[in-house]
């Protein structure tokens, strides 16, 4: 319908005097709904970005400020400068979720290879088998997970959060999916040049498969960078912390004092998204929907 | 006869890191919860069977049911508004639009997917406050008395749905539109010169060649939605009293502040039944409403 809508809808014509048609009407009001509605998801964010430039005193303003006026650069500073350890979590997130990611991607491109591309006895079955941890969330196996780690002795290291998401049946599917669209006789052909499955993978496989890998890639440091459920399990000391973790405690103790701070936290822990997102936008969606369509 | 054996190999190999991961972090926490759920644990000293003790506790514990309502109306209400808005959403934007229009509405209903909840949570905190937030001051132009959004137990899962809904709806929207370019022109071409009407078109031949979407929406929403954590602790901490506090929450209280393994096991056995039970119950039942076409 939308697309028939469209058509009529929006492209300017000549005043003909005769009134407005159904379709274009409800394509009109379709427009001024989608945008309206706009404001509330973007607001939050002008809000955010302008209360981190803004002094503490002026924070709570009503009507809000919209736009920073002061330009007070100094909350930004004081997340660097005071005793929290800010730069200690930025790093600690980049260095969990880089790992995760590099994990990920050889983890899962090479059982997706293998699902697609090799045979073995019992393939569909383990497919199937890995397929069925997408029910099965961390939350529900934390507590024997929490027992493992500490009995290995490894409560408050980075290791209990790589181990666990190092690789993932998504990323597995996402992969297979790919390698599914190479053509089986680009690899029978190599197999009968004598070549092995390993220099297959390695040399022909991988490198088609740079979009796929990207787009994995960047959502898996997404969802590692954001998340904070096992950070929040297996980690407990200041020096250990990742950001949503420690900046979450933090804005705790602080309280909603220094909310110009917070929020200036906040901005710097958004922004390697914001730019992920702006470089390789066409690789995340395509991640995130083509499981939804190809699924 | 070597190539297949070292075929055979390869595949094992290739599929080893990952199958290794699965039966460690997975599979093998998974069976030991199931275990752990018959047991008596405090961390202190060994685990002690205890039968069907801890199942005993779950039934006559009216915190739990508590949890287990809240849980299952915020996934209700989450995966009806997320997934039917990311229809509405999709389809308005799936007109004949400017291209930067389009290019910036997609941005602004996409972008917070990417945001962490718990960054999510600490700037929607702010705006919900009662009395110094943005959301009262542009309430009280339409004579709306301030809201205890976060701090009332008749808002504050309402609360935390409205920002599941916000950051979320843009993932619906965008697997909804992808869905809808799929659709060929040509099926609306002869329903119109059929003498169908749009909204007609919209039941007839929109909705149902969307079904594969709205399913996995359905499907991802559910298991997302049914394991919540972080926006009721980010947002309300489960408060006032339980009133936004989930099944992962409790458990996690249970776990990691009582220390009542074998309690907490059986409830995460409970939830991953829920949680198994419906995604079947969603894809069998899926046969009678969503076409492959």
């Amino acid at each position: 319908m939308a697309n028939q809508l469209a058509e009529t809808a929006v492209e300017p014509r000549p005043e003909t005097g005769k009134p407005i048609s159904g379709a274009k009407l409800s394509g009109i009001i379709e427009t001024v709904i989608v945008v309206a509605g706009s404001v509330p998801m973007v607001a939050p964010f002008l809000w955010m970005f302008t209360t981190s430039l803004t002094s503490g005193a002026r924070a709570f303003d009503l009507p809000p400020n919209w736009f920073p006026k002061d330009w007070h650069f100094q909350n930004f500073l004081t997340l660097f400068q005071s005793n929290v350890p800010f730069a200690t979590f930025l790093w600690n997130s980049f260095e969990v979720a880089g790992t995760v990611t590099l994990a990920q991607l050889l983890t899962c491109s090479m059982a997706g290879y293998a699902f697609a591309h090799v045979r073995f006895r019992g393939r569909n079955g383990l497919f199937a088998l890995l397929l069925t941890s997408l029910m099965m969330p961390m939350q529900v196996t934390i507590v024997p997970l929490f027992l493992m780690m500490s009995s290995l002795g490894l409560v408050d290291t980075h290791w209990a959060i790589i181990l666990p998401l190092a690789t993932n049946a998504f990323g597995i599917f996402m992969m297979r999916q790919f390698f599914l669209t190479v053509p089986r006789e680009l690899v029978e052909a190599a197999r009968i040049d004598g070549a092995t499955q390993f220099a297959i993978f390695w040399r022909i496989a991988l490198p088609l498969a740079k979009p796929a890998l990207a787009s994995l890639g960047i959502i898996t440091f997404v969802n590692t960078w954001n998340s904070y459920f096992l950070p929040l399990v297996f980690l407990n000391s200041w020096e250990k912390m990742t950001l949503p973790l420690g900046m979450f405690a933090l804005s705790n103790v602080y309280g909603s004092g220094n909310v110009s701070v917070i929020m200036a936290a906040v901005v710097l822990a958004i922004c390697p998204l914001l730019i992920l997102f702006l470089v390789a936008q066409r690789y995340i969606i395509s991640g995130m929907v083509g499981s939804a369509i190809k699924g | 006869m070597r190539k297949a054996v070292s075929e055979k190999l390869a595949g094992y190999f290739f599929v080893g890191p990952s199958l290794v991961g699965y039966l460690a972090f997975v599979l093998g926490p998974l069976i030991a919860a199931i275990g752990l759920s018959f047991t008596h644990y405090d961390v202190l000293s060994p685990p002690r069977l205890n039968g069907f003790g801890n199942y005993a506790r779950l039934i006559a514990d009216p915190r739990l049911a508590t949890v287990y309502r809240n849980t299952a109306f915020f996934a209700l209400a989450s995966v009806s508004i997320t997934v039917s808005l990311g229809v509405l959403l999709a389809v308005a934007v799936n007109q004949r639009l400017p291209g930067p229009l389009k290019y910036a509405l997609r941005t602004a209903y996409f972008f917070p997917v990417l945001v962490g909840m718990i960054y999510a949570a600490m700037v929607w905190k702010f705006l919900f406050n009662r009395d110094l937030g943005v959301v009262n001051y542009y309430l009280h132009f339409f004579h709306v008395r301030p809201i205890a959004w976060l701090t009332s137990s008749s808002w504050a899962l309402w609360s935390v749905i409205l920002v599941y809904v916000w950051k979320n709806v843009g993932f619906t929207m965008l697997t909804t539109l992808a869905g809808l370019q799929n659709i060929s022109r040509e099926i609306y071409e002869a329903a119109r010169i059929d003498g169908a009407m749009p909204v007609t078109a919209f039941f007839r031949i929109t909705i149902p060649l969307l079904t594969p979407v709205l399913l996995f929406n359905v499907t991802i929403t559910s298991i997302n939605t049914l394991q919540e954590f972080d926006s009721m602790v980010a947002l309300t901490n489960g408060g006032p009293g339980d009133a936004s506090r989930s099944v992962v929450m409790y458990l996690y209280d249970k776990a990691f502040r009582s220390f009542d393994m074998g309690y907490a096991s059986a409830i995460a056995v409970t939830l991953f039944g829920f949680i198994g039970l419906l995604t079947l119950l969603q894809l069998w039942g899926s046969r009678s409403w969503v076409h492959y076409g």
